[in-house]
């Protein structure tokens, strides 16, 4: 036989066997699941929820209801849910395909939501983070602490704007990088902060909220000021469609979830961990304290953290270096240049230090390093038995921390002054 | 004599650098993690200076035999029984290093990739590749490593570039990890992850001289090294090192990680194309020494019967190891603790032999 047939003849024959290879899976054979919930089982130890998409074009599109019942699967327009009592995740994904005409892939899981009772009893880390070796889920994969039920959150979880969950999930759980009122923690994350020597795990919260505190009568609000940062999730008064809210984070002690914190501690938070992207602030005038002056603030830089030890006990200088521009100036004053911006950047470094102070001083009660602090802490041991024989985050309460914070007005807007309104009635 | 084909320096420099470099995207960093903490990047270093060394001796003893292969330098050197116990010993190592990596190949593709595809099925595919390759020579061999290069250096760079978001330099420290001496000693011990620069010795007669060996073993042991130390790093710093040691391809979970929000993400194809690739031209690499040894210590004139048979033997021997389960990748790790005695001493030995009975370009001018 000819030489050079035998190798061409081995490229074809492994050119066919490659095309037809054990682990493909057409696309109508599975269905993607899109969002998943946990929360503590009756009839098993987990309650497992998994919501997915029917791949049916309904006239409704992702706006219609529920079905309703206590069903184990409830329609969502063109997206549905499925929710089993199960042993451990793996037998609750087997329980599932028994009675879906279609394999659960998680490939492309674009939410993982814990309900907060779980996760304040400590057990998320007996489920979650066991998840990790799963090679469907990957590390990337956003993760929410849920006020209240895992499984009513994705029941009410559906597009609203368009047609498309996944996209809708995606586009609320990297919000936060515009507002900052909570952050974004994947599967990754926890799963290392779990075990880390270094720090705490946080993770944001998502709450529904039953309209509640939107007030329709009453008395009017007048000039008081009150910071939208001191909400916590659930409880913004708005109405509207979407019960669903992302708000505040949740801060664990290794596996167990100790507290929660408000809009303005996630963004101190954010803040003192690097993290912080831009938000709106609300700042009250400092010449005419029942007006304010909105602020769009974004980092100036990641904070600069400088540390020293006395007799074992970390002292951290941290200086948080943020810029803004000013959105609006109710008063009219002219705090565009000097001296008026000077006190306007002075009052806002005032506030923010005080904010992340108070944050700073609750942590530390609880012992909690979730600042990432360890981090720059470890530079200063020169071997990993020292840095863990130290055990940072049992010292961290006694962590003298002095904060600055560096605050400048690069912009304007688009005025370069603000004109006074004629024959405006002063009170 | 088997016809081998000459080639030029890049292409052995791109043959040795994949066959070297591809044990980075298996389970070795997680090991190597868990040995030494998070200093992994520059304790490879170390190795690399400890196989410069190594290879040293190994030119050395191809300088006193210009243009000789391996098996003939130890039969000139150390006698017919002993030279053919060495050659023997030597292409043994080639074969268990082949049948390891590919082993471990496919260890962490069913991991990650194809979880339902059976372990013969991804070895005999792999094996049919590796025979037509071998089927091809050794100057195709290097050649392809030379074109598949560039396009897996993009890829490469790619990966590390797109991986940024995920680093933290703080991971880095402490910066001694486990401690100095455990640093020293397991940067020595595992100089065996390049010992495969004894490949050289057994194709340098396809080089155009002894200079050209030199260059290209020097020049593929630094890249390599500076290869590896890059890779490491890049990981060292997306993963804690109590993270870091527990992941099987430490190296694909970082590509995993890649998440641009919804315009990047999802890129561990491209990575999956360079370790496909390297891993191929590294079994190949190894296999095609092992059989093409084999054929010079018997002087058998046609390699494709000999390559046939030694097929049949990788693919049972990685199913093999496949078969001996969970502890086969650990226990490979164990054995790559002294992988360097057989790359480095056997040549120093000859080396030395050679020079005490002053064999070599003296006794044959």
């Amino acid at each position: 036989m000819n030489s050079r047939l035998i190798p061409i003849l081995m490229t074809v024959i492994l050119a066919v066997l490659l095309a037809g290879c054990y682990d493909a899976s057409e696309v109508d054979d599975i269905t993607h699941v899109l969002a998943m919930g946990i929360d503590r089982g009756v009839s098993d130890k987990w309650r497992l929820t998994v919501q997915f998409s029917t791949i049916q074009d309904s006239p409704g599109g992702g706006e219609g209801g529920d079905g309703g019942g206590g069903g184990s699967g409830q329609s969502q327009g063109d997206y549905t849910h499925m929710t089993v009592d199960a042993p451990s995740f793996f037998a609750g994904l087997d329980m599932l395909n028994s009675s879906i005409p279609r394999e659960l892939s998680f490939t492309h899981l674009g939410l993982i939501a814990i309900s907060e009772d779980l996760a304040r009893e400590g057990l998320m880390a007996d489920f979650i983070a066991p998840l990790i070796r799963y090679k469907q889920i990957r590390g990337s994969t956003p993760l929410m602490v849920i006020k209240g039920s895992a499984l009513d959150f994705i029941r009410e979880n559906k597009p609203y704007i368009g047609t498309v969950l996944s996209k809708a999930m995606q586009i609320s759980t990297r919000a936060s990088m515009n507002i900052g009122f909570f952050g974004h923690t994947t599967l990754g994350d926890f799963y290392s902060d779990l075990k880390s020597t270094y720090r705490q795990p946080v993770v944001p919260i998502g709450a529904l909220n039953d309209f509640k505190t939107f007030r329709e009568d009453g008395p009017k609000w007048g000039d008081k000021y009150k910071d939208e940062g001191e909400y916590l999730a659930g409880q913004l008064p708005r109405y509207g469609v979407r019960k669903i809210e992302y708000w505040g984070t949740a801060l664990f002690s290794g596996e167990k979830m100790l507290t929660e914190l408000n809009g303005t501690e996630t963004r101190a938070l954010l803040m003192l961990r690097g993290e912080f992207k831009r938000g709106f602030f609300t700042v009250q005038d400092p010449k005419k304290p029942e007006l304010i002056i909105p602020l769009d603030i974004r980092p100036k830089g990641k904070p600069k953290v400088r540390m020293s030890f006395k007799d074992g006990i970390p002292n951290i200088d941290i200086t948080v270096p943020l810029k803004g521009t000013i959105l609006a100036i109710q008063s009219g004053l002219h705090y565009e240049q000097d001296p008026l911006l000077s006190l306007l950047e002075k009052t806002f470094e005032k506030e923010t230090k005080s904010e992340i102070d108070q944050l700073i001083n609750k942590c530390k009660g609880l012992n909690l390093d979730v600042f990432k602090f360890g981090d720059v802490g470890a530079r200063y041991f020169a071997t990993i038995q020292e840095w863990e024989k130290y055990n940072w985050n049992s010292k961290f309460k006694d962590a003298k921390i002095n904060t600055q914070v560096e605050f400048v007005i690069q912009r304007t807007g688009t005025r370069t002054k603000t004109s006074p309104i004629p024959n405006r009635q002063e009170e | 004599m088997i016809e081998e084909g000459k080639f030029g320096v890049q292409e052995t420099v791109w043959l040795m650098v994949s066959t070297i470099v591809t044990k980075v995207f298996y389970t070795s960093p997680a090991q190597v993690a868990s040995l030494v903490g998070n200093v992994s990047w520059y304790m490879t270093l170390i190795s690399t200076a400890t196989a410069i060394l190594g290879f040293t001796f190994i030119y050395l003893l191809l300088k006193r035999f210009p243009g000789w292969d391996i098996a003939t330098i130890m039969k000139d050197t150390l006698g017919g029984f002993f030279g053919f116990v060495f050659s023997i010993a030597l292409a043994l190592y080639l074969l268990f290093l082949a049948t390891n990596t590919l082993s471990e190949f496919t260890e962490v593709a069913k991991a990650y990739v194809f979880l339902l595809t059976p372990s013969s099925f991804i070895i005999g595919i792999f094996v049919v590749g590796i025979l037509v390759m071998c089927i091809l020579g050794l100057e195709t061999q290097a050649r392809f490593a030379k074109l598949a290069a560039y396009t897996m250096l993009t890829g490469f760079v790619l990966v590390l570039i797109l991986g940024t978001e995920n680093y933290d330099i703080n991971r880095l420290f402490p910066i001694l990890g486990y401690g100095a001496d455990k640093i020293l000693i397991t940067g020595l011990a595992r100089s065996s992850v390049y010992g495969e620069i004894v490949i050289l010795a057994v194709i340098a007669p396809s080089l155009q001289g002894t200079y050209f060996v030199k260059k290209a073993g020097y020049i593929s042991l630094i890249l390599s090294g500076l290869l590896i130390s890059l890779s490491v790093l890049a990981y060292s710093l997306s993963f804690p090192y109590y993270v870091a040691q527990e992941i099987v391809a430490p190296m694909y979970e970082m590509a995993e990680l890649i998440d641009y929000g919804r315009f990047v993400q999802r890129v561990e194809p491209i990575f999956l194309f360079i370790w496909f690739f390297s891993s191929f031209i590294s079994i190949t690499a190894l296999f095609y020494c092992f059989v093409s040894l084999y054929c010079k210590i018997f002087r058998i004139q046609d390699i494709r019967p000999i390559a046939l048979g030694s097929a049949l033997i990788l693919f049972v021997s990685a199913l093999f190891n496949m078969d001996l389960g969970v502890g086969a990748v650990q226990r490979i790790q164990n054995i790559r603790q002294y992988g360097w005695i057989p790359p480095f001493i056997l040549p120093l030995i000859a080396l030395i032999v050679g020079m005490l009975r002053k064999r070599g370009v003296r006794s044959h001018e």
